[in-house]
């Protein structure tokens, strides 16, 4: 399928967000947190996470900012997030499961009911996208993932009706069903989605939301540099417990006119969109979007005068926010991989994410979910790479500052069980805080037989810390390999250290996640020239069982596998 | 003891056949240059049964079982195989609270075989194995009694290591013995199985 120019840029961002990593695959998509440690990964369930790059500068993660290439992940409450993934896959079959490791099966009758763990729980996929026909494909897919859903079960299922997910009785965090056509050729990339999801949102209060689409359609269209989306959402909230009911009837979606291969080559290009989300609330709902509409206008520009110095400059306005983005960048040597980069960025604005909702309801409690005035982050960075032979060695430094950082004021907490509670407002803190931090790696490559990547990173911060909704990690080490073996048999893994984290405001005493070792690994047998793909992955190997979370899962040692077949 | 009887009966079987292997033909090597071109340039299937031996702590448990399944081999690269394995056993329960008489237990494996000419004939590999149980019978309010997990489907990974001993070859049709270690990642502690069966296989091309 030739890929449009939006996937292209979509993947380019990504790409450029993620360092040299061994090429691991989480349970699903947008699960990143769950294999990266370069920086403050904590993952609560596969709706929510924590993720946070060591030197990203500012002390937001990234799912709480928006920007142009998140148009099309999936809002949930006010972060951006890549899961439950509703992106058509490449042309293939394929089957996936996984299981927390440790069921008991036969050693159940040898301990006594209060001795045995906790059952574990599965993942299950299975989906297909046909081969173009005339240009036409049809796709469906059937997945969701149970890790990560034990420990707020006891609340949660008192709080719906049903096993609120396509299969068992797990109450896993996500269960997504979808269907489709598309039509791929002649610059065109056009699909549209029907199907039924239920989700479990994560609440600023802390608490868990049920929220099951039925239908969630969406559409999706790509023409030349025109990408257009529109999604339809019937969901529906409860609290079965309260005997609470209510839904929601959503609209959203975006226009978004990028620039195109050729002209990003140019001195100058140019790019505008608009997202936009209405909502029409009856019954009980848990969370509101101020006049029930949010158009968010948005206009990109980057500027190139010379070859070596190149302008960003991302800027959105509507009647409630602004969001100001920019970068200068100033380049010398052979990029990407070899050279020098001296680079400045700011984020400025009323609200990382101005297209969520404004108001969350709990308890009787109204919280606001946007924070009077406005933030500034600036930060400045070097980042420098050489090679030697087939060795390479790079560095990057940063340095930031920011005010009004987006926090939450907490006025007080709430028990349910096992799980707490919070009432307040999304706040800010009104200090400077400063950051300054440093990474360091070296890198082996044999062609395409052998990477391995060290690395190791630092960063410490300024300010108020016990006012962060998390104090970020401040050391971490890696050490990545990839082989492929005869072309045709990939082994890759990925040892990691990172130092400790903690949670500040979701209980009465900051909850720290302590410092741990990680260890993944992925074996696969490949058949290109059948397009088989036969893949084993152990996540999670060497850490202990730990909540990363409040009010999240534990995050236990798992095996996933998947078969897949291209077309 | 059954499980001792059974166990040295099988490795009785396990030492004449390990003997007869080496005078069996010993497979043509292929001499194809790339790893593509080798792979599934040979694809056998088989069927397969034996008896499987719990382990440690697990004797008290269930008892010897015996398992049924079939089998895919494909050659993958020069002296490994790949090998994709379904099976089933039914455990019979040795413990009386437990609410049912036994347990349905399905296996799959994937993983990979070396022939290498040092072994002659003999095949040693490894790979994941995915256990599925149920029990056979029992309803969710006995979860909290012994074995009452299993009244739900449980599943868990693990690994495996086996000997595959051919000791019977005629035209496209192979005959061996397959002894096979397997340790699931199971809780509170790890579960261990020997399992030791025969095959027929047949190669398609």
């Amino acid at each position: 399928m030739p890929a449009t120019s939006l996937h292209k840029l979509f993947a380019s961002v990504v790409l450029a967000a993620l360092p040299a990593f061994a090429l691991i695959e989480p349970e699903t998509e947008g699960m990143d947190a769950v294999t990266r440690d370069d920086g403050t990964f904590l993952v609560g369930s596969p709706t929510y996470s924590f993720d946070r790059e060591n030197g990203a500068g500012g002390i937001h993660s990234e799912s709480e900012l928006w920007t142009p290439e998140k148009l099309r992940m999936r809002l949930l409450l006010n972060r951006l997030s890549g899961t439950p993934s509703w992106t058509p896959r490449e042309p293939s079959m394929w089957l996936r499961t996984g299981n927390e490791l440790g069921d008991m099966i036969y050693q159940d009758p040898l301990y006594d009911k209060d001795q045995r763990p906790d059952n574990r729980n599965p993942i299950l996929e299975g989906g297909f996208r046909s081969p173009a026909f005339m240009g036409l494909w049809a796709t469906a897919r059937l997945f969701q993932v149970d890790h990560y859903s034990d420990n707020s079960k006891g609340v949660r299922r008192s709080q719906v009706d049903g096993d609120f997910s396509w299969f068992g009785e797990n109450w896993p965090m996500f269960s997504t069903a979808y269907g489709g056509l598309g039509y791929t050729g002649h610059g065109v990339n056009a699909s549209v989605l029907a199907g039924e999801e239920y989700v479990w949102l994560f609440g600023e209060s802390s608490r868990w939301i049920p929220v099951h689409y039925s239908p969630r359609v969406e559409a999706r269209a790509d023409f030349w540099d025109l990408s257009l989306t529109l999604a339809y959402e019937n969901a529906e909230y409860q609290n079965f417990k309260k005997k609470e009911s209510g839904t929601r009837t959503e609209w959203n979606g975006s226009a978004y006119y990028h620039c195109g291969e050729l002209c990003r080559d140019g001195l100058l290009w140019f790019g505008a969109g608009l997202q936009f989300r209405t909502v029409e609330d009856e019954g009980t709902v848990y969370t509101g979007l101020e006049d029930d509409v949010v158009v968010w206008p948005f206009a990109q520009l980057r500027l190139t005068p010379l070859k070596a110095l190149s302008l960003d400059a991302t800027f959105g306005v509507n009647n409630r926010d602004w969001l100001l983005q920019d970068s200068v960048e100033f380049k010398v040597g052979p990029m990407p991989r070899l050279g020098l980069i001296l680079g400045e960025k700011n984020v400025a604005g009323t609200r990382l994410n101005p297209i969520a909702d404004t108001e969350e309801y709990f308890d009787g409690d109204t919280i606001s979910l946007a924070a009077d005035g406005n933030m500034q982050m600036h930060e400045l960075y070097v980042r420098a790479e050489d090679s030697l032979s087939l060795f390479r060695l790079g560095a990057r430094v940063a340095g930031w500052i920011e005010y009004g950082a987006e926090t939450f004021d907490t006025t007080g907490f709430v028990e349910d069980k096992m799980l707490t509670y919070r009432y307040g407002d999304v706040a800010r803190i009104e200090e400077w805080i400063q950051g300054l931090s440093g990474e360091v790696w070296l890198g082996f490559d044999y062609g395409k037989m052998f990477s391995f990547t060290a690395l190791g990173g630092y960063e410490h911060i300024w300010g108020p810390n016990r006012e962060f909704e998390v104090s970020p990690v401040e050391y971490y080490a890696a050490f990545e390999g990839d082989w492929l073996l005869n072309g045709s048999f990939r082994i890759a893994h990925s040892l990691r250290y990172r130092s400790d984290a903690r949670w500040n405001l979701r209980s009465p005493n900051p909850m720290v996640i302590k410092g741990d070792w990680y260890w993944d690994a992925t074996f696969e047998q490949q058949f290109p020239k059948y397009g088989i793909f036969l893949t084993g992955t152990l996540l999670h190997v060497l850490s202990d069982e730990v909540l990363q979370t409040p009010n999240g899962s534990y995050d236990r040692l798992r095996f996933v596998c998947t078969v897949r077949k291209t077309f | 003891m059954d499980f001792v009887k059974a166990l040295s009966r099988t490795l009785a079987v396990a030492l004449v056949s390990f003997a007869c292997s080496f005078a069996a033909e010993t497979p043509a090597q292929d001499s194809v240059a790339s790893p593509s071109d080798i792979a599934f340039s040979h694809v056998a299937v088989s069927v397969q049964g034996g008896e499987i031996y719990p382990w440690g702590d697990l004797l008290d448990v269930v008892e010897n079982s015996v398992y049924v399944g079939m089998g895919l081999r494909y050659s993958y690269w020069e002296n490994f195989d790949g090998i994709l394995h379904f099976d089933y056993t039914y455990f019979k329960s040795r413990i009386k609270e437990v609410p049912y008489p036994g347990v349905h237990q399905a296996m799959g494996r994937l993983g990979l075989d070396w022939h290498g000419p040092q072994l002659g004939p003999v095949m040693f590999g490894g790979g994941f194995t995915c256990n599925w149980t149920r029990a056979d019978g029992g309803d969710d309010k006995e979860y909290d009694r012994p074995g009452g997990t299993l009244v739900d489907n449980e599943t868990e990974f693990g690994y495996f290591v086996h000997l595959n001993v051919p000791f019977l070859k005629y035209e496209r049709v192979r005959v061996g013995l397959d002894v096979l270690w397997e340790e699931l990642w199971t809780l509170p502690e790890r579960s261990n199985m020997l399992s030791a069966g025969f095959y027929a296989e047949w190669r398609l091309w």
